[in-house]
């Protein structure tokens, strides 16, 4: 045994020579994060230059023409004016509708005891499991009945589906870590179940709560799929508008759409990094 | 009880508009008219399973799902460790590099690693600078699928297994090396044994997710072989066989299922350990 892992050893101190090299080892961080970054942020920079090129042919390294003409091309587009309108609108009513209806479930899920509770609570993984292409058909059926079809609320429904397990999860996990007697503590002194809820649990839990509201908006504002079964030719969101922008279009015009679908969310990303790195998504996801 | 009654609101629409939905479809791929009669029978499911093009889908599916969060994994466990050891400058850029592809639209991501990867794209024309010309084909193939569901994987995958990372004490890493464990023996040893459940959850959620992506599929990947949800929005849309499509996405289902009872699997023998 010893002397098969004393000869992988030698074997792999042949190969990886490089390794006792002190200045290699020093700089292989270096190396990593240089290499990330290009392959994060190259594809992001190479759309930044078509959103500002007037003209570029290989292989020049930088456009030989900059121009803001894409621009007025997009702004010029009425359903292009629109679909920001609608992406606009949608997102944040179903967060917020998300919220209303999963946050009490959440807290359920965190502080009582009743029959079933895992089986419910693991259900919520199929709501993203079963392409939405395959439910088309009953979909559609459904909202035709229901007068929701080609609706502002028929889109937010669908979009809904796809932000309760983000919502039910992380706020769980979440509710689950904060400390009971915190809770019991306020109710000894009289407080209600509600006020301590509310003056309690509730801001301690915000931040939790918050990264759960961040992967809903972001699930509904990238939605596509339901939208364009549900909303169209009525509700065409950003995502939606940009599938016929990068298949009909030349490439800066989808270019300069994609930096403005990209702005609400990197809004989001200064606001919530800080909050991202505190655990909760994970503690949702290990329930 | 109350309990029951707060867990159900959300319950009900998952149930009404997914769940029901779902089985309606599903069981309309079963129904076949013989006769004049509707009888029930798995003649399009075995018809799907005939059809070589719709076979080699399904397999290309599961395999560019599995070197997707392979990859993913690798990267990202990689970037756990080193945002969870090591303070300094490098860390903190890592920190606020790795999260940026959250927050891009995944069409965005995948027309930006298009313009990126393209015949005479961003990285062609880097390549040309600097003398090399036979670039093999990096997009509209499974290595565009991969790179991009990689690409924009890596926030989620990274920060479940930090948050997995975070958990583990030092106290623990430090006798380790006391005894004189070297860096890779103790990650051997301690740290990824630790790491189960945050592995496990990784692992299975990102199968789920890359396996089910449209968007990305549909505008990197090539003309054939494609995903799974690829051909179901082909087979829907421009062959006019939306039973075939609905089996597909049945199929698709119960592959996802399985991920799904691997996470279940892994997650709750944690809980048992910890009784």
């Amino acid at each position: 045994m010893s002397a098969v892992s004393a000869a992988l050893r030698q074997r792999a101190g042949g190969l990886f020579w490089f390794w006792s090299v002190g200045a290699f080892r020093r700089s292989l961080p270096v190396l990593f994060l240089a290499g990330l970054a290009a392959f994060i942020l190259g594809p992001l920079l190479s759309l930044i230059l078509w959103a500002f090129a007037g003209r570029w042919f290989y292989p020049a390294l930088l456009p030989q023409e900059f121009s803001l003409k894409w621009w007025d091309v997009v702004f010029g587009n009425r359903s292009v004016v629109s679909s920001i309108k609608y992406s606009l609108m949608t997102a944040p009513t179903v967060t917020l509708l998300s919220a209303l209806i999963c946050l009490p479930a959440a807290y359920a899920f965190a502080r009582f005891q009743f029959p079933g509770r895992r089986f419910l609570l693991l259900s919520f993984l199929s709501a993203n499991s079963f392409p939405k292409i395959g439910l088309y058909i009953s979909i559609a059926t459904l909202f035709y009945r229901l007068h929701l079809m080609t609706t502002f609320w028929g889109v937010v429904l669908i979009q809904l589906m796809g932000t309760l397990l983000f919502m039910i999860w992380i706020p769980t996990g979440t509710f689950r870590g904060i400390n009971r007697s915190l809770e019991e503590a306020a109710r000894d002194v009289g407080a209600s179940s509600a006020r301590t809820f509310f003056q309690i649990t509730l801001p301690i839990a915000m931040p939790g709560l918050l990264v759960a509201g961040l992967f809903a908006f972001l699930a509904a504002f990238d939605e596509a799929q339901g939208t364009l079964i549900v909303g169209s030719p009525n509700y065409i969101t950003m995502p939606v508008m940009m599938y016929t922008l990068v298949l009909n279009y030349p490439q800066p015009v989808g270019a300069v759409f994609s930096i403005l679908l990209t702005v609400p969310s990197l809004v989001l990303l200064l606001l919530a990094q800080r909050l991202l790195r505190q655990g909760y998504l994970a503690a949702g996801y290990t329930l | 009880m109350t309990g029951l009654a707060l867990v159900l609101p959300p319950f009900f629409l998952l149930v009404f508009f997914i769940l029901v939905p779902a089985a309606e479809a599903v069981l309309d791929t079963l129904r076949v008219e013989r006769g004049g009669q509707i009888v029930y029978s798995l003649v399009r499911y075995a018809e799907m399973l005939r059809t070589v093009s719709l076979r080699r889908s399904v397999v290309f599916t599961i395999l560019v799902t599995l070197a997707s969060v392979g990859v993913t994994f690798a990267l990202a466990y990689a970037l756990a460790l080193y945002l969870r050891f090591s303070k300094g400058w490098v860390s903190t850029l890592l920190g606020a590099l790795f999260i940026i592809p959250l927050f891009i639209p995944t069409v965005i991501a995948s027309f930006a690693m298009v313009t990126f990867l393209e015949h005479h794209g961003y990285v062609a024309t880097l390549l040309h600078t600097i003398g090399v010309e036979d670039t093999p084909s990096l997009v509209f193939n499974a290595t565009g699928i991969v790179l991009t569901e990689v690409w924009a994987s890596i926030p989620f995958a990274t920060l479940v297994l930090l948050a997995g990372l975070q958990g583990i004490d030092d106290a623990l890493i430090d006798s380790a090396r006391d005894v004189g464990a070297g860096a890779l023996r103790t990650f051997l040893a301690v740290v990824l044994p630790l790491n189960t459940v945050a592995t496990v959850i990784t692992m299975s959620l990102l199968f789920i997710g890359i396996l089910g992506s449209f968007t990305i599929p549909y505008l990197v990947g090539g003309n054939a072989p494609q995903m799974m949800s690829v051909v179901m929005t082909n087979y829907f849309t421009n062959y006019l066989r939306p039973d075939i499509s609905v089996a597909l996405a049945a199929l698709s289902f119960v592959i996802a299922a399985l991920a799904g009872a691997a996470y279940v699997g892994g997650v709750s023998h944690r809980e048992r350990g910890a009784v």
